[in-house]
């Protein structure tokens, strides 16, 4: 079974149907998808501005990062679970998009990047937490930046070509 | 009188030259979104500092003189591009009643945080005397905001 066909089956589904099929329901997923993904963008933001060294200089690092992380994760699965209900109702429509395509591509490497992030460049941030963030910080601060931007560009894309 | 307002403005030259152009709307949209990002996370942390959901590594009076800069540079964002869009698709926005609460909306929220901005300026500790009205607008403030993102969505489905 190829992946078109497993999309299609998927929005064959009762509950994808109905989706597709209500005058209200795509449009109420749709709008807890834009606000979870602002609150997503917006907190990411600001950390990658600090990491960039251009916002919130006079603040540390592992200050703004706490308080804007648990933010950031719970509105990711917000925005996560209504995308995935979203993309259900229209799976193979998404699938041969390539705005949408250019959005999963995206959000998994700003995924990966994060990751990397994480695992290398911030277990040695009490070294520069309250200074200037080396190099490796600030190519992780800009990738995401870039990243998410085009991640929402690439979403607003979505709504035209589908 | 505004549908032949919208009517005037679609026909000039730069609304056409806007509508011709396929990547204008998306784009001034997607900066649209990104300033909507940048107030709504600040207004969450501020009203979350308001309501006393925040932790104590910084004083509220702290909080907005770091956030509020930003929000209004984002709602200045917002009425550029909002105009532009207005100017490409005008009877889209001004016939809409979804755009014209929202209108009112951004309105008192800009109302609230300019009301908290000010009179901590005039004693840094004002709403700390005060916990239930600061939590009160804070409330507000959240809900203003997730109202607005609402109104905004529906625009395109009413």
């Amino acid at each position: 079974m190829s992946l078109r066909d497993l999309c299609q089956r998927l929005q064959d589904l009762s509950f994808p149907t109905d989706i597709r099929e209500s005058d209200w329901l795509f449009p109420s997923i749709e709008t807890v998808h834009v606000l979870a993904l602002v609150l997503v963008v917006g907190s990411i933001l600001m950390v990658d501005l600090r990491l960039l060294g251009i916002a919130n200089r006079a603040r540390s690092v592992r200050s703004i990062t706490a308080e804007r992380l648990p933010l950031t994760w719970a509105a990711f699965a917000v925005a996560a679970i209504a995308g995935a209900l979203l993309f259900s109702s229209k799976a193979l429509t998404y699938y041969d998009d390539l705005p949408f395509r250019v959005k999963m591509a995206c959000l998994l490497l700003a995924g990966l990047n994060m990751t990397w992030f994480h695992a290398f460049t911030f277990r040695h941030v009490a070294g520069w937490d309250h200074g200037r963030p080396p190099a490796a910080a600030r190519i992780a601060g800009g990738i995401s930046l870039a990243l998410w931007i085009v991640i929402v560009g690439a979403g607003r894309w979505v709504g035209f070509t589908t | 009188m505004i549908s032949q307002f919208c009517k005037w403005l679609d026909a000039t030259p730069l609304s056409q030259t806007f509508q011709s152009l396929v990547w204008f709307v998306p784009t001034v949209q997607t900066i649209h979104i990104l300033s909507i990002a940048v107030v709504m996370t600040s207004v969450v942390l501020v009203a979350g500092k308001l309501i006393g959901l925040s932790g104590r590594a910084q004083t509220l009076a702290a909080m907005l003189s770091s956030a509020l800069p930003w929000v209004w540079w984002a709602l200045a964002a917002l009425l550029t591009t909002g105009l532009l869009l207005i100017i490409a698709e005008p009877g889209r926005e001004l016939l809409n009643n979804a755009f014209r609460a929202k209108m009112l909306l951004v309105a008192g929220l800009a109302g609230i945080l300019r009301f908290v901005q000010v009179r901590l300026r005039h004693d840094a500790d004002y709403w700390n005397h005060r916990r239930l009205a600061a939590g009160g607008l804070g409330v507000a403030s959240l809900l203003l905001a997730v109202t607005i993102i609402v109104a905004g969505r529906w625009i395109a489905y009413i």
